[in-house]
């Protein structure tokens, strides 16, 4: 009884906060429950998931698509980026390092949706932005970068990458630590050059360690949603660009659109998503 | 001697390109931190010139007398301190129960809790408001501190149950059997032992709550209970006060706290995050 009674305030309080809420979500996702219909909303059955999952309109599946490319295109940037740059400090004979180290941090510590307004405000705007300085110094037109679909998500990836990169910086820092530098000089004896250390000695010592590191970024990015959101659609200020992540998607319609049900079954879909997700990457993980 | 020669150019090349870098990441920031400085609205917008015509503490004490900064500030150590105190106190016990009792559900439980925290808070955020609408919840600090004190509650089990998990339990013991009650145990033993791992937490959990914009917006509607999050999310976004050197200065006022807390624990906010109990 004794453990119990020590967890009973927590279980009150995630019951009430977390769980409820979700199981509310799915009650939600089975009504046509809206703006018109806020009391009196009536039983829909299944009829939410059908036009989120079956109709190409409902905008749901080209977000999911969307949410998977920027997912794996960032994730490919964030791990080989911040791969080069950790092996570039930990070169033999670099003095300043820590000074490095602690300059590429910065990003990482101001709090994110402070980042993300900067961005916003000091590069992207089209007035005081460093990048339409930067244009128009070099003879171009000023450019609004946030209006159209792709320069948008261009934007939003080189941002995410700003945020993102120190923390792989970081971890891969620390996973280097620990790989044995014995193997190096073995392998320089015999002639290795760079590439083939890092393909046969760096990256194989690295790739256990880093796993659930990309794992749990990967999650992240996955759930992006502050970026999305404060630089293309904040309300009242809409750039006009219409990308749309799964979020993004999920949290328009339920407080923009106020399609509640729409919303809360594209909720529940995310939800099955990730949990599918991340028992496959468990089981991965486990097994190597 | 040539080797050693091409050695040194390789370095000095590779030092100028971390310095470069290392510029190129710190562009944005430096840059609202001259913004800050910079006197009158206007001064940027025409020239392309990315120096400030000249130099003021105009917009920080702007910010701070004319804008209900302050205000802003002190909702924000509310919320912090508040949710800290609910998810610590409902943490700690959880933690320590996970990690020194083997009971039945325990791993259940466990497992549940993860799957619960895959959740996006943002997805229920519609839920929570319609809930927190029916008991007359919205618009106050506590119905915030709920909220977050709930998702973070299961942030700190799992990580903190990580550290318990490296405590021996043969300290316990002995004091067991020198007669200290339970409560007495957890109290004079327990946290004096775990208190690195409880610090950490407790600044992970603080630095969340000064982070968090969506929910404090979406649930605080008037002006004077907004936090300093939610506060900067209005000076940016309202058309009509819209200021830039303004919003420049109060994002300098709202990071430099949190710069300050981050690189203090830095150090263990790695270890913590690699070694203790994020890691699945």
């Amino acid at each position: 009884m004794l453990p119990w009674l020590y967890s009973f305030p927590a279980y009150v309080l995630i019951g009430v906060i977390v769980l409820f809420p979700i199981l509310y979500t799915g009650y939600i996702s089975l009504t046509n429950m809206n703006l018109y219909h806020w009391q009196d909303y009536g039983f829909a059955g299944v009829e939410n998931y059908v036009r989120a999952l079956g109709k190409i309109d409902s905008g749901f599946l080209s977000a999911l698509w969307t949410t998977i490319v920027w997912t794996a295109v960032n994730m490919l940037f964030d791990v080989a980026v911040s791969y080069v740059l950790a092996v570039g400090l930990n070169t033999e004979g670099m003095r300043a390092k820590r000074v490095y180290k602690t300059l590429l941090i910065f990003p990482w510590a101001m709090p994110a949706y402070v980042s993300i307004l900067v961005w916003r405000v000091g590069m992207f705007n089209t007035e005081f932005g460093l990048l339409n300085k930067l244009l128009v110094a070099l003879g171009g037109s000023k450019t609004d970068f946030l209006s159209r679909n792709v320069p948008a998500f261009l934007s939003c990836m080189v941002l995410n990458l700003w945020m993102s990169l120190p923390y792989m910086i970081t971890m891969f820092d620390g996973a280097l630590q620990s790989v044995d530098r014995s193997m190096y000089e073995s392998a320089e004896m015999e002639g290795a050059n760079v590439w083939q250390k890092n393909l046969y000695i760096t990256i194989p010592s690295l790739k256990k360690m880093m796993a659930p590191v990309v794992v749990m970024t990967t999650f992240t990015t996955f759930k992006q949603f502050d970026i999305v959101y404060l630089l293309t659609m904040q309300k009242g200020s809409v750039s006009g660009s219409t990308m749309q992540t799964i979020i993004t998607y999920a949290h328009q319609n339920a407080f923009v659109s106020n399609n509640y049900g729409l919303s809360s079954a594209v909720s529940i879909v995310i939800f099955a998503i990730i949990i599918v997700f991340s028992v496959w990457t468990n089981r991965k993980t486990t097994e190597a | 001697m040539g080797k050693s020669i091409k050695r040194k150019i390789r370095l000095a090349a590779l030092h100028l390109f971390y310095i470069c870098v290392c510029l190129l990441g710190l562009v944005p920031i430096l840059y609202i931190l001259l913004l800050s400085f910079s006197g009158g609205s206007g001064a940027l917008t025409t020239g392309t010139s990315i120096l400030p015509e000249r130099f003021t503490l105009e917009n920080y004490r702007r910010i701070l007398v004319e804008e209900p900064f302050l205000r802003w500030l002190f909702n924000s150590v509310i919320l912090s301190v508040g949710t800290m105190i609910i998810a610590m106190g409902t943490s700690v016990t959880t933690s320590y129960a996970f990690s020194r009792f083997r009971f039945r559900g325990r791993n259940a439980a466990m497992q549940l809790l993860l799957l619960l925290n895959a959740f996006p808070q943002i997805l229920s955020m519609f839920a929570i408001f319609r809930l927190f609408r029916l008991l007359n919840l919205l618009d106050s600090h506590g119905g915030l501190i709920f909220i977050y004190a709930g998702s973070m509650c299961i942030f700190g089990i799992w990580n903190m149950k990580g550290y318990f998990d490296s405590v021996p339990i043969e300290i316990e013991e002995a004091s067991k059997i020198d007669g200290a009650g339970n409560m007495q145990l957890i109290v004079k033993i327990i946290l004096p032992l775990a208190r690195p791992a409880i610090i950490v937490t407790a600044v992970m959990i603080l630095i969340f709550v000064w982070n968090e914009y969506l929910f404090a917006t979406t649930f605080m509607m008037r002006e004077e209970s907004y936090t300093l999050a939610g506060g900067l999310y209005q000076l940016q976004a309202n058309d009509y006060s819209r200021s830039w050197p303004l919003f420049s200065a109060a994002a300098m006022l709202v990071s430099v706290p949190i710069l300050i807390v981050f690189f203090c624990v830095q150090k263990y906010m790695v270890s913590g995050l690699t070694a203790g109990g994020v890691k699945q």
